[in-house]
């Protein structure tokens, strides 16, 4: 009647444990996890809130454009998906994830769009460009003699935040950077430092400062995407520093490993060329209607009714993290495993099952 | 009630070798269950290994023996689990002092109904935070914390014992000396038998195979003569000596809990320029507030819009943990809850700690155990 469970918060991406309060198969709360390593109990509201994703907005049931959305069994939704994708070319499929699917999710789908010879795949980035060198954990963060932040740590992810207030109380010393006049993580620091863009800030940074190799440095950097965000990781990446790119969707970082990154405009580019879509988790709608308007079927697996379900052909109800077992990996690349807490509501189900069904149908073989 | 001692034991072998010392505990939770006097019990159970305490609601009693023994590295709260989700059924929980404490103020506030729920007390000589512990016993053990199969903490020691039976030991001083140990709250709670419960269990005083109760209040004392009577447990009375000796332990505890209490409360207590470096960084994240046993308003002050301001970089200290202090600090019961889920590091505990305190010496009243409700109580909060 009443559980008490481990899982990992889905709301940012530092991959704190939070446990989930369940009383009679419903999340009704959160319980402080104080055995996990990264946050020790402590979560900031967003990670105490998560329990209500669960219960807010729901899909329940295969939706099938008719005129209306109306409610259609699973056999159906996916025979007319699956049929649709079959009457297109290749090369006018697409396929597009958000960052806060799972790994095995993003490797299911990867598969499907390989055996299907689909090239247009990729996850909203959210504008941060694919990287890979080794980050930074957060014991290191923790443990630093000098720390410089870009963006708002302290208010955006506090349980990072923490590590950055650990570490001053343990001597190190801490400047940060960000455009507004004054913030949360500013007036915590040794030195704030407001700018105006990232390029003029860099060439004045001294670069003694963090070249030192008696002392462990890290650099943090958060808010800054495209543009901004390369030039910076160039800036750092040949010297001695630590680096630690905060991504903003809970598995980001595990979505970078297997799909390719895609910013706004790179998305925009795909739903050109494509003629019918496949989104997995992510909201398009949201951020580029217009473009979506080009698209000619939309098919859409999510946990949550959305902007882009409410335009979809085909909805294909899925689940919440704690309703299916899984894995994440956090900003500074640790990948956590997840059980499967709660069943899915109503006739929803499984996000991999939904893929795998929707290839069998397809008569692909994954 | 005169206070009664007594010796136990689980009559069912293996919840007496499985249990922490007679696992007595056990088999009385075994008894209420099987006996339907209760719908369920709350206990903890053992997670991925010694440093993770699950709360558990047991109902079928063939479960109880997987909830056996003690985890002194699981620093949970009962209180607010049971008023916010389990007022509605009859209940037997295993409680530390300070659950028990926090349960006392909840009965008095009406959000826990004392008529339906057992109390079982388990003593509490402190307990160390999960993390905190597995770093301590890397470097003054030399040891990896996952071969650790079992914890205790006796005779001023925290003892680790390994899969093949070595036991390590470190004195608690050495390790509270340099950051590590018990929780600094833990350190200061004085409450180490908790007499507001219906038992208080423990080793102190105990032979070895055998759960030393004290008997608090009646419905404890049917509790054990029925669960005997029924063939649950076997009793006997401890020796003069050993009631004396688990006497001297207490008082020897309730004096360094003394001693930690000076030295947090007044000694080393933040200085205001201190405090205002910790309100900096306050997330206005309310985690101290919602996990406050004690806390309990539904339609909290602070969470009218003024306190909500967005623009607002780090909340007013006087007005947003004034309002809780004004509110509660009276009836803080030192759980260090608040301090423990902090995101930002601040240690609250101290503050609310502080303030009973004083309120204690001036007014006799003591949080989670004194009967009535603090002088300043404003019931309109219920
Ligand atoms: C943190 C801690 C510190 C203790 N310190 C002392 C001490 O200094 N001196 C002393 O005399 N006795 C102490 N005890 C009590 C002692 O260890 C035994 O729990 C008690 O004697 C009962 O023994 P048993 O064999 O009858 O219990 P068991 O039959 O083994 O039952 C123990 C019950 O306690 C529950 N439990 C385990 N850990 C916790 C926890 N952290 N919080 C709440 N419930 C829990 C279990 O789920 C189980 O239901 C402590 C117990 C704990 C949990
Ligand atoms: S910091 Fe991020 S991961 Fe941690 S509790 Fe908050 S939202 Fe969740
Ligand atoms: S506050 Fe007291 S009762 Fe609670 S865990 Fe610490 S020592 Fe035990
Ligand atoms: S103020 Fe803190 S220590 Fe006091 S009762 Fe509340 S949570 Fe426990
Ligand atoms: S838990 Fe800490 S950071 Fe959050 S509101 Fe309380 S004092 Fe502020």
């Amino acid at each position: 009647m009443l559980k008490v469970a481990h899982t990992i918060c889905p709301s940012c991406s530092v991959g704190c444990g939070v446990n989930l309060i369940i009383k009679d198969q419903k999340a009704v709360g959160t319980y402080p996890y104080k055995r996990h390593p990264i946050n020790q109990g402590k979560n900031c509201k967003k990670g105490r809130d998560s329990y209500q994703i669960l219960n807010e907005n729901r899909l329940k049931d295969p939706l099938l454009r008719k005129g209306g959305l109306e409610q259609v069994n699973w056999e159906y939704a996916l025979e007319t998906a699956a049929s649709q994708l079959k009457s297109y070319e290749n090369r006018e499929i697409g396929i597009i994830a958000s960052g806060d699917c799972t790994n095995e999710e993003y490797e299911t789908l990867k598969k499907f769009a390989t055996t299907l010879g689909v090239e247009n795949i990729g996850y909203n980035a959210k504008n941060i460009p694919t990287f890979n060198f080794k980050t930074a954990p957060l014991d290191d963060v923790e443990n630093s003699d000098f720390i410089l932040i870009i963006g708002d740590i302290l208010k955006e992810n506090p349980l990072l935040g923490r590590r950055v207030i650990l570490a001053k109380e343990g001597g190190a010393e801490i400047i940060a950077a960000d455009y507004p006049e004054k913030t949360l993580t500013g007036i915590n620091s040794d030195e704030y430092i407001q700018i105006e863009s990232t390029s003029s800030f860099l060439d004045n940074i001294n670069r003694n400062v963090l070249e030192n190799p008696q002392q462990l440095s890290t650099v943090i950097i958060s808010g800054l995407s495209g543009e901004e965000f390369e030039n910076s990781l160039k800036f750092f990446q040949d010297s001695h520093v630590k680096l630690l790119p905060v991504m903003e969707e809970c598995n980001s970082r595990g979505a970078m490993n297997l799909l390719p990154a895609l910013s706004e405009d790179e998305l925009k580019d795909l739903l050109e060329k494509v003629k019918i879509l496949y989104v997995v988790g992510d909201d398009p709608a949201s951020y580029m209607e217009e473009s979506l308007k080009n698209i000619e079927f939309l098919i859409t697996q999510n946990f949550l009714v959305n902007e882009t379900v409410l335009m979809s052909d085909v909805v294909l109800p899925g689940s919440c993290w704690a309703e299916k077992t899984g894995s994440f990996t956090n900003t500074a690349g640790e990948t956590q495993n997840f059980e499967k807490i709660v069943e899915p509501p109503g006739n929803a189900i499984d996000d991999v099952t939904i893929i795998r069904e929707l290839a069998e149908k397809m008569g692909l073989e994954l | 009630m005169e206070p009664q001692f007594l010796l136990a034991k689980a009559k069912d072998e293996e919840l007496a070798k499985k249990g922490e010392c007679g696992g007595a505990v056990s088999a009385l939770f075994k008894y209420l269950l099987d006996q339907q006097l209760v719908d369920g019990v709350l206990t903890l159970t053992r997670g991925e290994d010694v440093y993770d305490g699950i709360p558990t609601l047991v109902e079928n009693s063939e479960e109880i023996v997987e909830t056996c023994g003690s985890l002194h590295c699981a620093p949970t709260m009962f209180g607010d689990l049971i008023s916010k989700h389990l007022n509605d059924i009859r209940l037997a929980v295993s409680v530390k002092p300070c659950d028990a404490m926090a349960i006392k103020e909840l009965e008095k506030r009406h959000q826990i109904n004392p008529d339906a729920i057992y109390k079982i007390g388990l003593n509490c000589g402190g307990t160390v935070m999960p993390i905190t512990a597995r770093k301590m016993i890397e470097m003054f053990y030399d040891v990896d914390p996952a071969e650790v199969v079992a914890e205790e903490i006796d005779k001023g020691k925290f003892i680790i014992e390994l899969a093949d039976g070595t036991h390590k030991s470190v004195e608690i001083d050495e390790l509270e000396e340099k950051g590590f140990g018990r929780r600094n709250n833990c350190q200061r709670c004085e409450l180490k038998i908790p007499r507001n419960a219906d038992l208080a269990c423990g080793n102190w005083g105990a032979e070895p195979g055998w759960t030393f109760i004290e008997v608090v209040t009646e419905k404890g004392k049917t509790l054990v003569e029925n669960a005997r009577k029924n063939g649950y447990i076997d009793v006997k009375t401890p020796s003069e000596k050993a009631i004396a000796i688990r006497e001297k332990i207490e008082n020897v505890m309730i004096k360094l809990a003394r001693k930690f209490q000076d030295k947090y409360l007044e000694e080393d207590y933040p200085a205001p320029e201190n405090w205002d470096e910790y309100w900096n960084r306050c997330i206005k994240c309310y985690a101290c507030r919602d996990v406050c046993p004690i806390c309990f308003c539904k339609e909290c002050d602070l969470e009218k819009d003024f306190y909500t301001d967005e623009d607002e970089i780090a909340p007013d200290p006087l007005t947003f943990q004034g309002v809780r202090l004004s509110h509660m600090c009276f009836s803080c019961v030192n759980c260090g809850q608040c301090e423990d889920v902090c995101p930002m590091e601040i240690p609250l505990a101290r503050i609310f700690h502080r303030m009973q305190k004083k309120y204690r010496d001036d007014t006799g009243f003591i949080a989670g155990v004194s009967e009535e409700l603090p002088p300043l109580y404003s019931p309109e909060k219920e």
